[in-house]
């Protein structure tokens, strides 16, 4: 006991402070410490709950199905489809599972291993690394399968995604436009109606981890998306395709620089197919898809076009040339003079002017295509001969103030107000557009016959479709009906009226005119068996540019009497000799005209002349016995090939339903595995509708006649589309275009 | 031998300790123990469960060391501590450096040595180490006492031409006592930081600098020591190992935006889940920062997770609570009847409560981030273990201590 207390007492003072001091620090340190964190929670607390509750909330975009883009029957031409993307998480890629992701990887979506590795190694420190793109479902699903198996759901990740798709390829390309990579529209209706199409899309806001797993049980908040509207336009693939194959051989024929074409209803105003060639294809949109366009750039291109001419052909393959380009329409202008001077008084039916081949306006001369002059002429043949001269005539009679009032009565001033994206507004800065600026008789005498007027395709062909119907303008469109994602119409477009342009007489009196121009003038070519075709064609010169280049173009309707469908055929800067629109565009017009309305069902009505180049579907004559066959036979005009010694007929060419010419060849075979006969193509090139129909039986071939099939000398075939010289069965079908060069240059 | 055994233990006062334990002290302590233990499962069952499909992998093993510990502490409560006084010395030192030396030899964990591996189970040598330098100083300093106090000169011929020099005696005897304590403490420190053990190693200087301090060791002696101290520290800062990896911490400290999801993310996201706690906090198990945000929460970043749901009260409280474990450990050692026990006493209390500072310190980004666990909260096997059997002794010491009740 006393020793304890000794030992208490050598506890001195100064250990006693030693104790208090340490006490002491432990004091504030401890209070330092609570300080620290009331610093921490109350003052700095706000902006740490902030940034923890930023990377603890997952959004998850519900991306909106894109709207769907039909024509007018509800044939896709443009839609989205599920895709995924595949990214990772390089950082999560370790040396015990870098085979694994790379061996998945590279199974699954058909990567190169020495790449990826690469590419991996490079971004090893990155959380993220996209790895794929556009991946579909099937690809999708067997990777997810991979990654569950190798255990990589921590490194390996997909995400939804979508894909446009245009199943008709390059089919309407520069009306439908196309996407970008994120799924926006860059150009045409995707791009003018990105909004509409898009949707709204949605989120999912969820908790998560600090892996990225979703927290169970946490809360989460779903705004739905709002899917796109889709999109039924007036456009018909049919109509397009008719459309875009005979401009295709136009441009191939011709050497264009371009070709373009519309084909409008003609009551409507519904746009049925919109063509510009050379176009591109819209699921590769940067592909250029003409070398032609390439090549002209290299050519002819600006410095800064010719050192890159991919890049400017790209960019001019985007654009739809029949809305955003100007051009002279040249003699097809006629039509709308004529119809102004009519409406006005200033010519009536009984109007005769006398053609000398040239006029004089002022100082200056001004000739006619046909130099010797047309002679005595009335306003039906002004138009019917493209008479320059007489045009003029009319121009000076009505002078600038009423020559602008139809001017702009036509909608040449103003945008058509489609709803297509890219239209120009008319040129400004050119004279006639400012009453102000005296218009001198001399331009007044160019504009007469559409040179110097800059006007569009679409501003022509809506033009056009105004006189044939009955004088009414109406305002072109595209778009028919918006659906939203139901299958509920959510708008309809009604048919707008613009104005009464001239009154229903001078309509019908200016639209006997043009069916006259096709049957008997320099639309000619543009004739079509059976339907009644009204028309105009035009000739006009590129000015500004250094060499002389020109513009061939054919507008008109039919049947002319109760028109279906307007059209206007344009081909720019054609190459060779024949440039005029009656030799080049009318062929076109005709084509297009002739399949549409067959197409469209409208009844044929045939003249006298129709009836002798008429054709005829080839009877059933197959597994009947050849007896019975002949006797069938006996109705028709059909030179008959009888090949074997059998006695019923085990085949035929051509095959029942086949259009003939009435007076074809059928070939008729009467053994099982008997060869096939086999004749050479001649060469129809030159040949009249009558010297080539005689070539084709005796060759034992049937044609079908395209183009212009009026029997006269002028008329001659100028392609075919099987080569001279091939070998093809006997009966077969080879259809044969043939157009008359003379009495239809403007 | 028997007799000689029976007579020392006579001397020592009995085997078992004689009096009541220090109730205040233990139902602090069980506090702590409690509410600790509670954290660590809310804090690691997310993790616990991702790393191995099992919410209670790290409560469940905390716990089953927790009763190795309580038992420990019941029988260490219960015999006379004075008995370990030259054991607890000689043979804890020996041990321990044993131990710090296998732990070097055994492969490196985590690029360090801080562990020794038997059979699947993990120890950690330094948690022994710590307990063991506090027993060998305040033997030591208790049975030398005399010596560290007294101011005669030392008769060593160097000190004597100083002492001249300086014309009173500077260089005294305590000398004979203070640089082998010195020693012993460096050695220790060296052992642990050659394990790349940084923290073990602040805080094993700062435990032997303690027990200095109370051992009445006089102030000027710690100048040359820490002197000496800082010395060994910057000599091993230099070497490759420490550098580059002082230099991270160092540079992720002084630079808050330093490798946001490498080097700072942990730190980033302790700060997250303490600024998200607010004054009540989002209540218990209700953390979000615990959900694979807070790199390894049931380690040393513990504290933030209590913070964010318990809040800055629920924080404080916690910190009241271990300062008055500290208090009733420095009341009970203050008045122990001898000076081993004293210091036993307070050294190990301020252990707990060095740790608790640093730990805290480096969860609110205070100080460099530097490995230290919180006591009682943090997971780790040894350290429990040790820390109960610690506590033990100083409720063996409260049965004798004169505290007035």
């Amino acid at each position: 006991m006393a020793k304890t207390k000794n030992e208490m007492k050598s506890s001195s003072l100064t250990a006693r402070r030693g104790v208090i001091l340490m006490v002491l620090i432990a004091a504030l340190a401890f209070g330092g410490c609570i300080v620290r964190i009331a610093y921490l929670t109350l003052v700095k607390g706000e902006s740490y709950r902030e940034k923890a509750e930023a990377q603890q909330l997952s959004v998850t975009t519900l991306e909106a199905a894109r709207g769907t883009i039909y024509d007018c029957n509800m044939n896709v031409l443009a839609q989205s489809a599920s895709v995924w993307m595949v990214y990772i998480n390089p950082s999560k890629v370790t040396d015990d599972n870098r085979n694994d992701v790379l061996t998945v990887l590279c199974e699954n979506l058909h990567l190169d291993r020495a790449e990826l590795t690469e590419k991996i190694a490079a971004h090893a420190e990155s959380n993220y690394l996209k790895i794929k793109g556009e991946v579909e479902y099937a690809e999708k699903t067997a990777l997810v399968d991979a990654i569950y198996a190798n255990k990589l759901t921590n490194v390996i990740f997909i995400d939804g995604d979508t894909k446009r798709y245009y199943p008709n390829g390059s089919l309407a390309s520069t009306i439908l436009g196309f996407t970008g990579t994120d799924g926006n529209g860059l150009y045409g209706l995707e791009y003018l109606y990105d909004e509409v199409l898009t949707g709204t899309n949605g989120r999912t806001v969820t908790a998560k981890d600090g892996v990225q797993f979703e927290l169970e049980n946490a809360y989460e908040v779903t705004y739905d998306a709002e899917q796109g509207v889709s999109l039924q336009l007036t456009i018909d693939s049919e109509i397009q395709t008719i459309l875009e194959e005979a401009l295709a051989n136009a441009l191939e024929e011709t050497q264009a620089k371009n070709v373009y074409g519309i084909v409008m209803n003609t009551k409507t105003g519904a746009l049925l197919a919109v063509a510009n060639l050379p176009d591109y294809d819209p699921n590769d949109p940067y592909g250029v898809l003409y070398e032609s366009l390439t090549a002209y750039f290299e050519e002819n291109g600006t410095e800064t076009e010719k050192a890159d001419p991919v890049a400017a052909a790209r960019i001019e393959q985007w654009k739809n040339k029949s809305i955003a380009d100007f051009y002279y329409p040249g003699s097809v202008y006629k039509v709308f003079l004529v119809s102004g001077a009519y409406e006005e008084g200033v010519i009536n039916d009984n109007t005769q002017y006398t053609c000398y081949g040239t006029i004089t306006v002022g100082e200056r001369h001004i000739k006619d295509f046909y130099t010797t002059g047309h002679g005595l002429e009335t306003p039906c043949t002004l138009l019917v001969n493209s008479c320059n001269t007489f045009a003029v005539h009319v121009g000076q009679m009505m002078g600038a103030e009423l020559y602008f009032k139809y001017f702009q009565a036509f909608g040449f001033s103003e945008r058509t107000n489609v709803d297509l994206s890219g239209e120009s507004s008319p040129a400004v800065g050119i004279t006639y557009h400012d009453p102000d600026v005296s218009f001198t008789y001399s331009d007044l005498a160019s504009a007469s016959f559409g040179q110097s007027i800059a006007v569009t395709p679409l501003q022509i062909v809506t033009a056009v479709s105004a006189i044939g119907n009955g004088g009414k303008l109406m305002q072109p469109y595209v778009v028919e009906r918006e659906i939203d994602f139901q299958g509920n119409t959510v708008s309809v477009t009604e048919p707008v009226v613009k104005r009464q342009v001239i009154s229903e007489r001078t309509a019908s009196t200016v639209a006997g005119w043009m069916e006259k121009v096709v049957s008997d003038g320099t639309g000619k070519n543009a004739y079509v068996a059976g339907y009644r075709v009204a028309g105009k064609t035009g000739t006009s010169e590129k000015l500004g540019s250094s060499d002389t280049a020109y513009i061939g173009s054919f507008a008109g309707f039919a049947p002319a009497n109760d028109p279906e469908i307007s059209i206007v055929i344009i081909i720019d800067e054609p190459r060779g000799a024949n440039y005029s629109g009656g030799v080049i565009a009318a062929p076109v017009a005709g084509e297009v005209i002739e399949r549409t309305l067959q197409y469209l069902g409208v009844e044929p009505t045939y003249t006298e002349n129709d009836i002798s180049t008429m054709t005829i579907a080839a009877p059933a004559l197959t597994g009947l016995p050849l007896a019975e066959a002949q006797e069938k036979l006996n109705g028709y005009d059909y030179t008959v090939r009888i090949v074997g010694d059998g006695e019923t007929v085990v085949a035929q060419c051509p095959e029942s339903g086949r259009y003939t010419p009435v007076n074809g060849v059928i070939v008729l075979y009467t053994q099982q595995n008997l060869e096939k006969e086999q004749t050479d193509v001649p060469d129809f090139t030159g040949l009249t509708v009558y010297q080539a129909n005689k070539l084709a039986v005796n060759s034992s071939l049937n044609i079908r006649i395209s183009g212009s099939g009026a029997d006269e000398s002028s008329v001659v075939a100028y392609k075919q589309d099987v080569e001279a010289g091939a070998v093809v069965e006997s009966g077969s079908i080879v259809t044969v275009s043939f157009r008359t060069t003379s009495g239809v240059h403007d | 031998m028997v007799k000689r055994l029976t007579d020392y233990i006579k001397k020592q006062g009995g085997i078992f300790a004689k009096g009541g334990i220090d109730v205040m002290f233990f139902a602090f302590l069980m506090l702590i123990v409690v509410v600790g233990l509670v954290m660590l499962y809310s804090a690691s069952y997310v993790y616990a469960y991702y790393k191995y499909e099992d919410s209670s992998y790290f409560f469940v093993k905390q716990l089953r060391n927790t009763l190795i510990g309580f038992v420990l502490m019941l029988v260490f409560s219960k015999l006379n501590y004075k008995l370990f006084t030259d054991i607890g010395a000689i043979g804890g030192t020996l041990l321990s450096w044993m131990l710090l030396m296998l732990a070097l030899i055994m492969p490196a964990h985590n690029g360090t040595h801080r562990h020794i591996y038997i059979g699947g189970f993990q120890f950690q040598p330094s948690d022994v180490a710590k307990f063991a330098l506090i027993l060998t100083l305040a033997a030591i300093l208790s049975k030398y006492h005399n010596v560290i106090v007294s101011k005669k000169p030392l008769q060593a011929p160097l000190a004597q031409r100083l002492n001249s020099t300086l014309g009173r005696p500077f260089f005294n005897d305590s000398l004979k006592i203070i640089v082998p304590c010195f020693g012993i403490i460096g050695i220790y420190c060296v052992l642990v930081l050659a394990g790349s053990h940084l923290s073990g190693t602040i805080l094993m200087l700062s435990i032997g600098l303690i027990l200095m301090f109370l051992g009445e060791v006089r102030g000027k002696w710690f100048v040359g020591g820490g002197a000496a101290a800082a010395a060994v520290l910057f000599i091993a800062s230099q070497t490759n190992l420490l550098k580059d990896y002082m230099e991270e911490r160092i540079t992720s400290w002084l630079d808050k935006d330093f490798d946001p999801l490498g080097a700072r993310w942990q730190i980033n996201q302790a700060l997250y889940a303490i600024g998200s706690g607010g004054l009540f906090g989002k209540g218990l198990g209700q953390s979000t920062l615990k959900h694979l945000y807070v790199s390894e929460p049931q380690n040393d970043m513990i504290f933030s997770i209590v913070v964010e749901e318990l809040g800055l009260v629920g924080a404080a409280l916690i910190i009241v609570i271990f300062a008055l474990l500290i208090w009733r450990g420095v009341v009970i050692g203050v008045n122990c009847p001898d000076r081993y026990g004293a210091l036993v006493a307070m050294g190990v209390v301020f252990q707990v409560g060095v740790q608790v500072i640093l730990n805290i310190l480096v969860a609110t980004d205070s100080v460099p981030n530097t490995g230290i666990s919180l006591p009682f909260f943090s997971y780790g096997g040894t350290a429990i273990i040790v820390l109960l059997a610690q506590m033990g002794f100083v409720l063996s010491i409260s049965r004798s201590s004169r505290i007035r009740r």
